[in-house]
């Protein structure tokens, strides 16, 4: 029995080319079966997310199930479309490496991200409830998930965010802890703006208040969040109640002024207040940041702590490898 | 040498043993899982060096600077274990350790211990209720300074953009702080206001106007911190280093008092 790998993921193929093999989450274990069927194998199983679908099949003859199954992807693509360029085959160790570094977060387009261990572990229970692995996948995979945990646990590879709005996100619960008894402004309706006040709100924070210059569009994107619009002129009112603020209007200069929080201090019992600007040009003087209870973060420094986030990710590589090399050789997986 | 000053020995090289490795593994970037266990330890070792200086006094072991300040780590200790959990009592314990760790050792210095503790004959209820309080309140407000100690760190390295150490990583957040920071100070200060009243009412020796008048400036000074907190508002950062502020003066006050 051989185990092989084909696929094809962010890196070999563009999403026009990722789309054609896209399989749905709650058709991936009737796909795992339709493919053991086949490609005549004796086990498979289909893992499918927005960035990779891939074919792991554990076969007697492998070059023969393989074949087949190229045919197969050939047949669903245009005749102008040379697969290819876009699918990578693994064999026997390399496969079962190459499944590990991908639970592990080692091949995802934001590197040691987390949320693949659990699509992969969901692609694989579909395939073991739709009867498509046996000896061989079961193992690999029970294995792969086992390096992937270990490889998080004994590295940094998923520490630090490595996204603007996660960064303010991370930020945020380091000063206020639980989001639950906090409020957020929003200031100006963008789409940047949008997506980190969505972000707060996915962690808990209380309420949202939207003020825009259209008026209009602030209600639109309050309705969206479950929050309350503003009138713009009146944000300055809201100040006093809120922990969080969000600001990414298009003004050509600064909004918010040290006036503007200076007058808010005494109401707000000088409680603390986070600052988000994420306009460019700024909204917020910088200034704001020299109050006391004043913790201001603008565009480049979140971008900043992204990218260091990111560095330290990259340096975190190495040391996942060898966990995973090391792994795999005491294992002896059948099929590699 | 004493079992209570084995007692003390051992509870010192905990707390110092807990304190290291707590910022040792802070420094890495971890959480100090085990300080708790380290303090706890210190703790029970604290309770049977006061048990028997309490056996051979008679009365609440508070007679001489070395059982004060044995109590006082006491004191630390029992509200880090009390008040911790909901604060993520590691790092408080790693902030606390060390602090504990320092009173026990002077109060190990010799002649700062009594060797032989004599016994009290004539002890009163109020006067023994005003040295337990007074000193259980200091050990609130010392760990109220601790905290607030955490807050100003905290607080430089938000405001200063540099996020990158393991300690920034296992400070509580800001808010929290400030919470634990203003509990202990309450507390604290009606410890402290039940120890005044306790003083007001223990029979009271000529040449002690100076203690009583330091006592009664500490407590009000408290008060008036609490008042603006309550009524006005007030930063963090000013309410951490009146707390700390505060508590070292006081310290020093009685000392020289």
């Amino acid at each position: 029995m051989e185990l092989f790998c084909l696929g094809l993921n962010h890196r070999t193929a563009p999403v026009r080319v990722r789309e054609l093999f896209a399989v749905g989450t709650p058709k991936l274990g009737q796909a795992s079966h339709d493919l053991m069927a086949g490609v005549e194998a004796a086990e498979a199983v289909v893992i499918s997310t927005c960035n990779r679908t891939e074919f792991y099949i554990a076969a007697e003859n492998a070059d023969e199930a393989r074949h087949r199954l190229e045919s197969q992807l050939a047949s669903q693509v245009p005749e102008n479309e040379d697969l290819a360029t876009h699918f990578y085959t693994m064999q026997k160790g390399e496969a079962a490496r190459h499944l590990c570094r991908v639970v592990s977060g080692l091949d995802s387009m934001v590197l040691g991200e987390t949320e693949i261990f659990g699509q992969v572990k969901q692609a694989y229970q579909a395939a073991l409830a739709s009867g498509a692995t046996s000896g061989v996948l079961n193992r690999l995979f029970q294995r792969a998930f086992g390096v992937g945990k270990k490889v998080r646990t004994e590295t940094s590879i998923q520490e630090g965010s490595t996204s603007i709005g996660n960064v303010a996100v991370d930020l945020a619960e380091k000063i206020f802890g639980h989001l639950k008894d906090s409020e957020v402004m929003v200031l100006g309706a963008g789409e940047m703006s949008r997506l980190t006040a969505q972000a707060l709100v996915s962690r808990g924070a209380r309420s949202i208040f939207v003020a825009n210059r259209s008026y209009d569009r602030a209600v639109e994107l309050a309705t969206e969040m479950n929050g309350r619009a503003v009138r713009f002129d009146e944000w300055q009112s809201v100040l006093e109640k809120v922990d969080v603020v969000i600001s990414s209007t298009g003004a050509p200069h600064a909004i918010i002024h040290r006036a503007d929080v200076e007058k808010a201090r005494r109401a707000r019992k000088f409680r603390p207040l986070f600052f988000i600007d994420i306009a460019v040009p700024r909204d917020i003087e910088p200034a704001v940041g020299e109050i006391e209870e004043v913790y201001l973060y603008d565009i480049d420094t979140l971008e900043q702590l992204a990218e260091e986030a990111r560095l330290r990710r990259q340096r975190q590589i190495e040391d996942c490898e060898r966990i995973i090399d090391s792994e795999l050789a005491k294992l002896n997986l059948p099929g590699t | 040498m004493g079992m209570d000053r084995w007692f003390l020995i051992a509870a010192t090289l905990l707390a110092a043993v807990g304190g290291a490795l707590g910022m040792l593994s802070v420094h890495r970037g971890q959480r100090s899982r085990w300080t708790v266990l380290w303090m706890a330890g210190a703790f029970v070792c604290q309770m049977g060096f006061l048990v028997l200086r309490g056996e051979a006094r008679g009365a609440c072991p508070l007679r001489d600077l070395g059982e004060i300040l044995a109590y006082l780590a006491w004191s630390l200790t029992l509200f880090y274990l009390l008040v911790g959990p909901p604060y993520r009592i590691s790092l408080l314990g790693v902030f606390t350790a060390p602090v504990i760790a320092v009173f026990q050792a002077v109060a190990l210095i010799p002649g700062v211990l009594t060797a032989t503790p004599a016994r009290i004959l004539q002890s009163n209820p109020w006067g023994e209720t005003h040295s337990a309080t007074s000193v259980l309140a200091y050990g609130a407000l010392a760990l109220a300074a601790v905290a607030g100690v955490m807050f100003l760190v905290l607080d430089r390295q938000l405001k200063a953009h540099h996020l990158e150490s393991g300690l920034f990583r296992n400070l509580p957040p800001v808010r929290e702080l400030l919470i634990s920071l203003e509990r202990l100070l309450w507390l604290g200060g009606l410890l402290l206001t039940v120890g005044i009243i306790a003083g007001f009412l223990m029979p009271r020796k000529v040449g002690t106007e100076g203690h009583f008048v330091a006592a009664v400036s500490v407590w009000l000074c408290y008060g008036l911190l609490m008042g603006i907190k309550k009524v006005r508002g007030m930063t963090g950062r000013r309410l951490s280093l009146s707390a700390v502020g505060l508590f070292v003066v006081s310290l020093v006050v009685f000392a020289f008092v």
